[in-house]
């Protein structure tokens, strides 16, 4: 009995050592590493990044691969915290070994990962924080952001505002630094546009504000034309809920960045209020182009749902390792990194470029009011107004300057 | 711009009864901890989870019941109601075998409680955003000096009093009430005169954690329903908890009222820097009354 049973180890470390050696045989597949905050709130959003890249690279595999090489990815959460974040980032690229890095919403964590893959030379696409000096003052040759920042928000915003007739502002957000970076965004930026605005006063809450219902009384109570509202993820929703109860969105019209986009409306159901103007980089249903059509019916096939803006930086990321890695002619981290830099691809809203000069991907913003619509159970956004990319990128001289004066 | 120029009387007055509506919530939550934290000598760090928990309930049972305002009343009554049998399950299983142990233990367990609920609702329920209408009639808002008032509120501000006056009946009026508040002071001699305290303290926990389901189906169609929803209002709880007197009833009122109306005034009269002003009024009030405004029972 006992002699079987040693013969059956022996066996299965005998298969065992073939299994490897199989392996290794076959090219080694491309890893990716990404770093998410897939716990919480924010995997509301993280979840459709990885979906979207998830639904990119399987097509890729599909069809080959890239130079002859399959794309793989692991996942590991940084729970919204920098420390988990970064030690999530150093183990992926020195235990896995994977050959760059994605990821994450929180912008404290991706300035953190920026500055490990700076020092390591490991190529890093943040896929979805909004903070301006990633790609700006702390910009570097291996750092991407594959998102919008609050600048291009903020001017976009200002784009859209400043064909408006509104003259007297308020403006209110959340007291941390994505409220405070948007605020200023589009007031800095709607004051050169159009120098007669003026700011009658500003409200800020703290983060995770429940009740938003005194300050919006508190608000009106002032009389200003239009409002800005600064708040975003968890803020949104009780935020809108307020606006409609109150009838605010009656009263004073006001804008709100993400206040049009899938993730904030679906949640409140028919029940959002009617003329809200937002900003958005994506509409599943705008623009009606065969490419985005398609990419919602791909989308929606694979996962049952709508796709929302997280699911396009998914989906576009995928696109743009895979073209870069075929451009770099090999697994290079420094030839990856020159190959994407300047790179241009088609996308379900059309040609996208990552600007050689920083890094950013060039995104164009649609402004829209949100509207109930038949055949949806949810409020979408019509109106829409498309500012292009070139109009709301930060400038390169400014950037210049700003990484100049971090030196 | 420093402070607002609107400060006119009817925003005053709206600002106050927004405030008032505001506080009945957080009365209706820190009610409940008070009572906990005064008979059974219990730090409920979880009680926030109730909370979070009751808010859950209140939109899967209204979807249950088809949505709409039947579904909302049927899921006001029955998710606080969810809650108190969970809290009883919990009690009768675990907590009634500790409540001998010391404070610290007993608030290490109930945190340990706030964890798993956090694992549980994201189990359950995913980590998307969920929202709940009010009820048609409750929806909107109606005119008070010029100025909106959202119907919701007003269904608040008429909700908290009877909640007080029935926290009232029930603490001085009924039998269990009254052996709840000789257990406070003196739980050894409340069993020596042979009374069954453990059922006593069943009970209480369990109105203390219905009061936090009720507090959070509410909420449930005012908020954003999430995980974290518990956070803030943990805190602010314990905030009127000990600002009240720890474990009385009467100063989580007086707490919550601080707390609710300071907030809401701050908002009108120095919206730039609003979030301080409950917490200043927190301070202020430990400092002259260390040990809370009304008596403690601690």
């Amino acid at each position: 009995m006992r002699k079987i049973s040693w013969v059956i180890i022996c066996v299965g470390f005998f298969l065992g050592l073939l299994a490897f050696g199989g392996t290794a045989l076959a090219a080694d597949p491309i890893k990716v590493g990404i770093v998410d905050s897939y716990s919480g709130p924010p995997s509301t959003y993280t979840n459709d990044v990885k979906d979207g890249f998830k639904l990119a690279i399987d097509k890729i595999n599909a069809g080959g691969g890239v130079l002859g090489r399959q794309i793989t990815f692991v996942t590991r959460d940084d729970k919204f915290k920098v420390d988990l974040g970064l030690s999530a980032a150093k183990e992926l690229v020195m235990r896995e070994k994977v050959d760059l890095l994605m990821g994450t919403i929180n912008s404290a964590v991706a300035l953190a990962i920026s500055d490990f893959a700076k020092k390591e030379k490991v190529p890093f696409l943040a896929t979805y924080s909004k903070t301006a000096n990633l790609t700006g003052s702390k910009g570097h040759k291996y750092v991407f952001s594959m998102n919008e920042n609050t600048e291009m928000a903020g001017k976009a915003a200002a784009v859209g505002l400043a064909k408006l007739p509104y003259v007297n502002y308020w403006i209110a957000g959340d007291d941390y630094e994505y409220g405070h970076a948007i605020a200023d965004g589009v007031w800095n930026n709607l004051k050169k546009l159009k120098p007669d605005v003026k700011l009658l006063g500003q409200s800020w809450w703290k983060v995770g504000e429940p009740d938003f219902t005194p300050y919006i009384t508190s608000i009106l109570s002032a009389k200003p034309d239009a409002v800005i509202i600064a708040t975003g993820g968890a803020g949104c929703v009780p935020f809108l809920k307020a606006a409609k109860a109150t009838g605010f969105n009656e009263k004073s019209p006001f804008f709100m960045h993400t206040s049009t986009e899938l993730s904030t409306l679906r949640p409140l159901g028919v029940d959002a209020p009617e003329g809200v103007i937002g900003t958005s980089n994506y509409y599943f249903y705008f623009p009606e182009t065969p490419e985005n059509k398609a990419f919602v019916e791909e989308f929606q096939k694979a996962y049952g749902r709508y796709p929302s803006f997280g699911s396009l930086i998914g989906w576009f990321t995928g696109q743009f390792i895979a073209k870069a890695y075929e451009k770099a002619g090999k697994v290079d981290p420094e030839k990856f990194a020159e190959a994407l830099s300047g790179m241009t691809i088609d996308s379900p809203i059309g040609k996208l470029t990552i600007r050689a000069e920083d890094n950013q991907v060039m995104l164009p913003m649609f402004m829209g009011k949100t509207k109930k619509k038949d055949g949806f159970d949810f409020l979408i956004a019509t109106d829409i107004v498309t500012i292009p990319a070139a109009d709301l990128m930060p400038l390169v001289e400014d950037i210049k300057k700003a990484r100049e004066k971090e030196k | 711009m420093e402070i607002a120029a609107n400060i006119t009387l009817s925003a005053l007055a709206q600002q106050f009864l927004v405030g008032l509506s505001r506080t009945t919530i957080l009365f209706i939550v820190s009610s409940g901890l008070s009572l906990v934290l005064g008979v059974l000598r219990i730090p409920n760090v979880a009680h926030g989870s109730l909370y979070m928990l009751g808010a859950f309930l209140c939109y899967s049972i209204s979807l249950f019941f088809g949505g709409g305002s039947t579904g909302f009343w049927m899921a006001l009554v029955l998710a606080p109601l969810c809650v108190a049998l969970i809290s009883l399950a919990v009690e009768r299983g675990l907590f009634c075998h500790l409540y001998d142990r010391e404070h610290l233990m007993l608030l290490l367990f109930t945190f340990s409680f706030m964890l798993l609920f956090k694992d549980l609702v994201k189990l359950v329920w995913g980590s998307d955003y969920r929202s709940l209408s009010a009820p048609e009639i409750l929806q909107g808002s109606f005119s008070v000096l010029g100025m909106p008032f959202p119907r919701y509120n007003l269904f608040l501000l008429v909700l908290g009093p009877l909640v007080a006056l029935g926290l009232w009946f029930l603490t001085n009026k009924t039998k269990i009430g009254k052996i709840a508040r000789a257990a406070a002071v003196d739980r050894e001699m409340v069993a020596a005169v042979g009374i069954n305290v453990s059922w006593v303290f069943a009970a209480v926990f369990v109105i203390g954690c219905f009061l936090a389901g009720l507090g959070g189906a509410l909420v449930a169609p005012t908020q954003n329903i999430t995980q974290g929803m518990d956070h803030t209002l943990i805190m602010e709880t314990f905030l009127i908890v000990i600002i009240g007197g720890l474990g009385n009833i009467w100063g989580a009122l007086l707490g919550a009222l601080i707390f609710g109306l300071t907030d809401s005034m701050g908002v009108l009269i120095w919206p730039q820097f609003a979030i301080v002003f409950p917490y200043v009024a927190v301070v202020i009030v430990l400092m002259f009354r260390p040990k809370g405004l009304l008596k403690a029972t601690w």
